[in-house]
């Protein structure tokens, strides 16, 4: 069973990687990946030998890598066939092969190798010794066996839950404290370590905690091993393989129920019972309102909204508290509404096949009109008090809370270019998009990459220009009192972005006007 | 015979080196319920498609009610309804909001549009799940969901591609005492469909369509000529020979 299922991965893979030129490239990108954070991780590991207490580092990367085998396959649910037992249902095999055939394709692959050769630098960095070495040997593979069977029990127990709707949208919020982390780690952990905040003391504080889960205790064990303490050291090991020996018997109790659970899928509970929002302005209420609940009931949306507030808080982190914090506010701002333009490049395309419905009563320029106007009126709705609430929050994190008013003028003029640029993009640029597995956001269908790209970097780089004209009324106004000056700059930016967004909605719906029959064939191509 | 409710010369429609439609014609007339039959892949829905202005053609002309839908698509939409195979709905919109979403694209008053969305609702049996989202629907609901958008604006014409695709005998059965009201008060309807019972016992005028072309077309009764529509059908597109002669292995007697 064990080697079927082995074959079954590798199959899947190679298979994956026939099917497009995509998946090629991604598969090469993420052995490139894999290759770098074994060959990363072993050298930062070996590099702690001769170091005060490389115990505690080690310990922190073998927790940080469990956790990364807790969420990834959490996200990745559907990208890997043999994660999910229904797939395997029908078959009649007994769950105890069936578990060790599992755990045996879990262990196949790039990423599970890079695991096990990047650890085992923890044999040059904390193992001294012939005993140090075997403990450490064996360390490092109860770690990787603790990883997959604590993935594997996740995604079991989780199964009925993400093949679900409400699961999936669940799964799809993960990515934002990814996100987040990932940026903090970037921006902020350089940061601190250069400036000395971060010290073996630091992880010597975490350690007191990380000692006791699994991969503390394995990372300890080679340590004690070393210290010849052999007796501590192969108690600590045998936690660890007892805590993976429990995980192991509840996966197979848990796998066996999942084989004959129910599929969560068809249980959901009812949405509020109000009626759609602006009940009374026609066409262009209308759609502002479908708009609107798409942007609170897609996980994607919503993910995207995060992103925004992320990216901006992230540009603006290294400069904020130095004299030139204002070139960071300027850069968030338009960042910000940069990403909005790119987000939205693509409306049509992310509506997917149900824009057929839409095409079908869109009739005539006037309605093409009202159509995107109201997608204008529901992104401007989240966009600008978002944008304005990180502003403020920025500028009151640099010690200028006041100058968080001349930001929201670069806001609202660059709102106004990215809803312009972005109604143009999504009749211009128009593609059919595709629900990636793993990721909330949709991609670009194969052979659009050009217009996906030019929509990104078209929004970006129109969206600064559009808000030179407001930098540098600000900066030619410097004299002027700002009680007067704010109120006039903040009302006149407001205008000049509605006049962009105005020309927007005018150039778009004409351009859509045209070609109406071809937006909704590319709309019905998306796969979402 | 008046004016015909939908009216198609010379419709054509080639992807690359593949011709998916070449050149039909049809006439069906007001208050008809016409049935589109054809094996896979005949060129059904590429059809409807251009009948409905959603997909453009290379040539040919498409008359709905009288209006030219390429010349003046947005007039033409305004008299018909679309239910396309796979229901192409907002998925995170509720049943209510779907319907009522739909008819005010159509210019109809808000408590219009949910007074219809609410009757609709109902006849469809889907009341109860009219705040459940539409994501959450099984196959026949959403079918049954994206006639309710079709049919909100009372169009003259009403196109529907598979309607009983995947649809429990239940839901089959709302739909189609739903479309029979429906062309009763003199509406048209046109449907796709590869399952001939169905046709066979709701449609009045009925044309065949293989490989991109009309192959017959008419009465029921004229295009079964004597036979079952089942019969009639496959005597015209031509059956696959071979019965699985090489399976001798297979059945519980083979041991």
């Amino acid at each position: 069973m064990a080697r079927l299922l082995v074959r079954l991965k590798l199959r899947l893979l190679t298979n994956a990687l026939r099917s497009s030129r995509r998946a090629r490239v991604s598969f090469i990108v993420s052995t490139a990946f894999a290759l770098l954070v074994a060959v990363g991780t072993f050298v930062t590991l070996a590099a702690l030998r001769g170091q005060s207490a490389p115990v505690t580092q080690t310990a922190a990367v073998f927790t940080v890598f469990a956790f990364g085998w807790l969420i990834l396959p959490l996200l990745a649910f559907g990208l890997d066939g043999t994660l999910d037992p229904a797939t395997l249902a029908l078959y009649p095999l007994r769950t105890r092969p069936l578990a060790v055939g599992l755990l045996a394709a879990s262990a196949t692959g790039a990423w599970p190798l890079a695991n096990v050769l990047g650890l085992a630098g923890a044999i040059i960095g904390l193992a001294h010794g012939a005993l140090g070495v075997v403990v450490a040997l064996l360390a490092v593979l109860l770690q990787v066996l603790f990883c997959i069977t604590l993935a594997r029990f996740v995604t079991t127990v989780l199964a009925g839950l993400l093949r679900s709707r409400r699961g999936k949208d669940l799964a799809a919020f993960l990515v934002i404290p990814i996100f987040a982390l990932y940026e903090a780690f970037a921006q902020v952990v350089p940061r601190l370590a250069a400036e000395g905040k971060i010290t073996a003391e630091t992880f010597a504080g975490i350690d007191r905690w990380l000692r006791w889960l699994p991969p503390g205790l394995a990372a300890h064990a080679i340590q004690d091993a070393s210290d010849g303490h052999a007796g501590a050291a192969l108690l600590r090991l045998g936690l660890v393989a007892a805590v993976v020996a429990v995980l192991g018997g509840l996966w197979v109790r848990s796998l066996g129920r999942a084989l004959v659970a129910v599929d969560t899928s068809t249980q959901s509970s009812a949405v509020r019972g109000a009626p759609l929002p602006f009940a009374r302005s026609g066409i262009r209420g209308t759609v502002a309102g479908r708009y609107l609940i798409y942007q609170r009931r897609e996980p994607g949306s919503i993910v995207r909204w995060c992103i925004i507030a992320v990216v901006m808080a992230a540009a603006s982190v290294s400069t904020i508290r130095t004299p030139a914090y204002h070139v960071a506010l300027i850069l968030s701002a338009i960042l910000g509404a940069g990403m909005l333009g790119t987000f939205n490049a693509n409306s049509i395309g992310l509506t997917g096949p149900a824009f057929g419905l839409e095409a079908s009563a869109l009739t005539g320029m006037r309605a093409l009109r009202a159509y995107f106007t109201g997608r204008g009126i529901a992104l401007a709705v989240i966009a600008v008090p978002l944008l304005a609430a990180v502003s403020f929050g920025l500028a009151a994190f640099a010690g200028h809370p006041a100058d968080g008013l001349w930001v929201v003028a670069i806001d609202l003029a660059g709102i106004g270019a990215a809803l312009a640029l972005s109604s143009i993009y999504t009749v211009a640029l128009a593609y059919p998009a595709e629900k990636r597995v793993g990721s909330p956001v949709p991609g670009t269908a194969d052979g659009y990459g050009g217009q996906a790209l030019a929509g990104t970097f078209g929004s970006l780089i129109g969206v600064a220009l559009a808000t030179v004209p407001v930098i540098l009324a600000l900066e030619l106004t410097h004299s002027v009192p700002a009680a007067v000056r704010m109120p006039v700059l903040v009302l006149c930016a407001a205008g000049y972005g509605l006049a962009l967004a105005w020309i927007g909605v005018r150039l778009a719906a004409r351009a859509a006007g045209r070609r109406l029959p071809e937006l909704c064939q590319i709309a019905i191509r998306s796969k979402l | 015979m008046g004016e015909p409710a939908i009216a198609v010369r010379g419709l054509r429609k080639s992807f690359g080196a593949k011709e998916a439609v070449a050149g039909i014609d049809l006439e069906i007339a007001a208050g008809s319920f016409a049935g589109l039959v054809g094996p896979n892949g005949a060129g059904k829905t590429t059809s409807l498609s251009m009948m409905t202005g959603l997909l453009r053609p290379d040539s040919g002309q498409v008359l709905v009610d009288g209006l030219d839908v390429w010349a003046d698509p947005p007039a033409a939409k305004a008299v018909m309804g679309v239910v396309p195979a796979e229901a192409q709905l907002f998925e995170r919109l509720s049943g209510a909001e779907l319907l009522e979403y739909s008819g005010r694209l159509r210019g109809m008053p808000a408590s219009e549009a949910r007074s219809r969305s609410a009757q609709l609702l109902d006849v469809l049996d889907l009341a109860v799940d009219a705040k459940r989202l539409v994501a959450d629907y099984s196959t026949g609901m959403r079918k049954k969901a994206a006639l309710g958008c079709a049919l909100i604006h009372n169009p003259a014409v009403l196109f529907l591609d598979e309607p009983l695709e995947g649809v429990d005998p239940v839901s089959a059965d709302v739909i189609r005492r739903l479309l029979t009201r429906f062309v009763g008060s003199g509406s048209t309807v046109l449907f796709s469909s590869h399952v001939m019972e169905l046709v066979e016992q709701v449609c009045d005028h009925v044309s065949i369509i293989d490989k991109g072309k009309i192959i017959a077309t008419g009465t029921t009764g004229q295009v079964r000529g004597g036979k079952t529509l089942q019969q009639a059908f496959i005597d015209l597109v031509g059956a696959k020979a071979g019965g699985g002669e090489g399976l001798s292995w297979l059945g519980s007697s083979s041991g």
